[in-house]
């Protein structure tokens, strides 16, 4: 039994820049993780390499112990969330999950308990144009929840909830892990994530800057924000 | 594979795009249907050739919209990021793109039933009223009927190949409209014995269009063919290797 999530020597460049430079972390079963780093970090690029979306230059990017692209069905082990644009705007909310439901290996009526389940079910049959953005990142969570996957990846998810929302997501995400299964989610809300998470890895400009048990970030006087911001400061000129 | 398959014919019907393509090849067909069939003197329209043209009027809308079906069906994807979704859930990219190039084939056969049903049924009701007697033998019609269903369903198949090449859609949407009415249009009109081994005008020799210079139906139904082929083989290639 490996690790949920294993980073080895991750690389990744985009013609002269870096955006992630030997980049090595693991998520053992059963913890929230979150990922954080500044705008440009290389927080996504990680993901998407993760998730067999993007190649990395050099390096592995394991998810249970193979690549993505390996697994046997790959939803019912991870569920992510990448962009909640991710949405054509012309088809509906069901439809949306509809479309991925059958090859996500969703048994009949998985659709309809997600849209119970993130609260969508009134505004199903809308176009997803007309959805808020809290809407779209509901909806879209649903999508990676089709197969009840062990693991979930989500990027920047409480973007465009309300508090409500952010409440639900975070009480949802603490239950998810206390079944055993695996959380890995990037934020720029330090509070909430100070809030939600049991571990940072905190990147900056592609490196991996700190992989810590968040007690040991905020046993001291200073918050995650504190050391986040000291983690990632520009270096002096 | 075939949930894949079901998952691609499922997000044509889920947005109005292919519905809003099979409307503009049905008014494109019915123009093609008055030009042909009320422009020409009664003599002209007795013509075996005209028939030709006014019944199979059908094709042309058909084959240029179920393209941009297929084209639209990938290009949507990059547009608006499901292509993410869609590879999360079967990251094997060829097993996506195999499902989009057989979906593409009923939305072409769609296309071409609607389209070539209104141009034969109008096409021959327009004959009946300005009491010209139909020459083609019912061979003819099957063969003008078989032909363009195949061409654009070859159509839509070359639309998800380009699609799935040139990625970007409004990029896609112009390469399209500028290969069909400048590069088509023009290298078989200086060049015929170059033109029309060009997918469009095979597409058209399939159809059974009464053109001059253009090559036998079975023989435009070959290099259709192999033109969808090469693209295939080239549009697997790209998505295996790029990043999403």
């Amino acid at each position: 039994m490996g690790s949920v999530v294993s980073a080895v020597e991750l690389t990744k460049r985009f013609g002269e820049v870096t955006a992630v430079d030997g980049l090595s972390f693991e998520l053992e079963a059963g913890t929230i993780t979150g990922f954080l780093g500044p705008n440009g970090a290389g927080k996504t690029t990680t993901l998407r390499m993760l998730l067999g979306l993007a190649e990395p230059t050099r390096g592995r990017a394991l998810v249970f112990s193979r690549r993505f692209a390996e697994l046997e069905r790959p939803a019912t082990r991870v569920g992510a969330v990448l962009d909640s644009a991710d949405l054509h705007p012309g088809r509906s909310g069901r439809d949306h999950l509809r479309v991925l439901a059958g090859v996500a290996g969703a048994p009949p009526g998985r659709a309809e308990e997600l849209l119970e389940l993130v609260d969508l079910a009134g505004a199903a049959r809308r176009r997803v144009g007309g959805y808020s953005l809290g809407m779209r990142q509901r909806l879209s969570l649903a999508a990676a929840l089709l197969g009840d996957p062990e693991l979930l990846v989500l990027d920047e998810p409480a973007n465009g909830l309300d508090p409500e929302g952010v409440r639900w997501l975070r009480d949802f995400l603490r239950a998810f892990a206390a079944e055993g299964r695996t959380v890995l989610v990037s934020s720029h809300h330090l509070a909430e994530v100070a809030q939600t998470v049991e571990r940072v890895v905190i990147v900056n400009r592609g490196r991996l800057v700190a992989d810590v048990p968040l007690g040991e970030i905020v046993a001291g006087s200073s918050s995650l924000e504190d050391v986040f911001l000291e983690l990632t400061a520009e270096p002096e000129p | 594979m075939s949930a894949q398959l079901r998952s691609e014919l499922l997000k044509a019907r889920t947005t109005r795009t292919a519905a809003g393509l099979l409307l503009c090849a049905v008014a494109l067909t019915l123009l093609g249907v008055f030009v042909e069939g009320l422009s020409g003197t009664a003599a002209e329209l007795a013509r075996a050739k005209q028939q030709r043209l006014l019944l199979g009027a059908g094709s042309s809308g058909a084959g240029f919209f179920a393209t941009f079906a297929g084209l639209v069906a990938v290009t949507a994807e990059f547009r608006y990021g499901t292509i993410r979704p869609t590879l999360l859930a079967e990251p094997r990219r060829r097993v996506v793109l195999a499902a989009k190039l057989a979906a593409a084939v009923p939305v072409g056969i769609v296309f071409a039933v609607v389209c070539l049903g209104l141009s034969f049924a109008a096409g021959l009701a327009i004959l009946a009223a300005r009491h010209a007697v139909v020459v083609l033998t019912t061979g003819d019609l099957a063969a003008l009927a078989l032909g363009s269903v195949a061409a654009t369903a070859l159509g839509a198949v070359l639309g998800v190949a380009v699609g799935a090449l040139i990625r970007n859609q409004l990029a896609a949407v112009l390469a399209v409209v500028a290969y069909a009415f400048l590069v088509d249009a023009i290298v078989f009109a200086a060049v015929p014995s170059v033109g029309r081994f060009l997918p469009g005008k095979a597409g058209d020799a399939l159809s059974g269009r009464p053109v001059d210079d253009l090559l036998s139906p079975s023989a435009g139904g070959a290099v259709l063919v192999a033109w969808t082929i090469a693209l295939v083989a080239l549009a697997a290639v790209r998505s295996d290797r790029s990043d999403v």
